[in-house]
């Protein structure tokens, strides 16, 4: 026995319990003249009984409960890591400034001037700027400790694309 | 100062996309705490999670092995979820996507993906505590035995159903979420959302039936 076709997708939402009003009073009439489709209607809703997640337990809920606080948790301590990171890494860049200084005038002094043709390199050294910590580290991803799948970075990109 | 208007005056800051109309106080509020958040507010984080605890532990307990596991699971799903709402805001309001979105986004994907990665679950939290909360030691009736027989080879077929209507029914049988949301969860239609209900409804229906056969 089978829906008849133009009812078989409200059955199921029926199932669900997401008829809006129209839709229900539209299948209420086909159902109580069509048997079929009443037969559907309780086997999608046996069904769907059987699929569902029993409501949790006071233990489940005693064993879940705290989230708040784990999650801040492991947020600082990401948050820490990232700092870490970050002072370690100036501590090097404040070396390699120092070490610069005292070097380039000796360096410098025993070179020939630059050549015209070098002018762009020279201007293009000019105007670099010290990358952002904080992109660059959020680029790296690193803190990510989840594996992300090629499909989810793609299903996020739709997601961010997204006009609302 | 308002959470909501904290980082206007920073320009080089993330800052909240404005919307005309179809935006619920709600969904106001949470935008508000997530900006708050970004700024260093912990607060807000705890109001955010407090808020959504509910829904994440309903769509993430299903892949669980077991309560812990559920909540470590949701524990990660919230700091994913803030990391892309941090990232997506970095890229311009236009690029901004509602917290919730990214929430439900983030915990089908990580539910996934725990269950792929080996800590797969062929049995729900249903199976180690019984339903008055303690662990079942006491003979269960026949009856009930063939119950929950049936309730565990459903939720193996859940499993299995192609990765959009398992979403699509999952989100709306355990999260009970309106089939709009999930639509706009999962960047498709409602129709399709209702379309893809019905599909696994039908193909749980041909499981049971098939194992039912003798």
């Amino acid at each position: 026995m089978t829906a008849c076709q133009d009812f078989d997708v409200l059955i199921s939402l029926r199932a669900a319990g997401a008829l809006d009003p129209e839709e229900s009073a539209r299948l209420e009439a086909h159902l109580s003249t069509c048997a079929a489709c009443r037969a559907e209607a309780e086997a999608d809703a046996a069904v769907l009984r059987l699929a569902k997640l029993p409501a949790p337990t006071d233990a489940e809920r005693q064993a879940t409960s705290g989230i708040v606080k784990g999650a801040l948790a492991e947020l600082h301590r990401r948050e820490g890591r990232a700092s870490s990171w970050k002072r370690t890494t100036a501590a090097f860049a404040a070396a390699a400034a120092i070490l610069v200084a005292v070097l380039a005038p000796a360096v410098l002094g025993r070179r020939p001037a630059v050549p015209p043709e070098d002018a762009s390199a020279v201007t293009a050294a000019a105007a670099w700027q010290e990358p952002d910590l904080d992109t660059l580290w959020s680029d790296a991803g690193l803190l990510d400790d989840d594996a992300t799948s090629s499909a989810d970075t793609a299903v996020d990109a739709a997601l961010v694309a997204v006009d609302l | 100062m308002t959470p909501a208007n904290r980082m206007d005056d920073e320009s080089h800051r993330p800052s909240l996309r404005l919307v005309a109309g179809g935006v619920t106080p709600a969904r106001r509020e949470e935008e508000a705490l997530v900006a708050a958040f970004l700024v260093g507010d912990d607060d807000a984080f705890g109001e955010l999670v407090r808020r959504n605890e509910v829904m994440v532990l309903a769509i993430v307990r299903r892949y669980a092995q077991t309560p812990e596991d559920a909540k470590d699971l949701a524990q990660r799903v919230f700091l994913r979820a803030f990391e892309a709402a941090r990232r997506s805001l970095r890229k311009g309001p236009r690029a901004a996507v509602p917290f919730r979105r990214w929430l439900v986004r983030v915990a089908v994907n990580l539910a996934k993906n725990h269950r792929r990665d080996g800590l797969r679950i062929v049995r729900a939290p249903l199976e180690e505590l019984d339903r008055s909360g303690g662990v079942s030691t006491a003979p269960a009736a026949p009856d009930v035995l063939v119950l929950r027989e049936r309730e565990r080879r459903m939720r193996e077929a859940v499993l299995l159903l192609p990765r959009r209507q398992r979403e699509v029914l999952t989100l709306r049988i355990d999260a009970e979420l309106p089939f709009a949301e999930i639509a706009s969860s999962l960047a498709i239609t409602e129709n399709a959302a209702k379309v893809s209900f019905h599909h696994a409804t039908r193909a749980l229906r041909a499981a049971l039936a098939g194992e039912d056969r003798p």
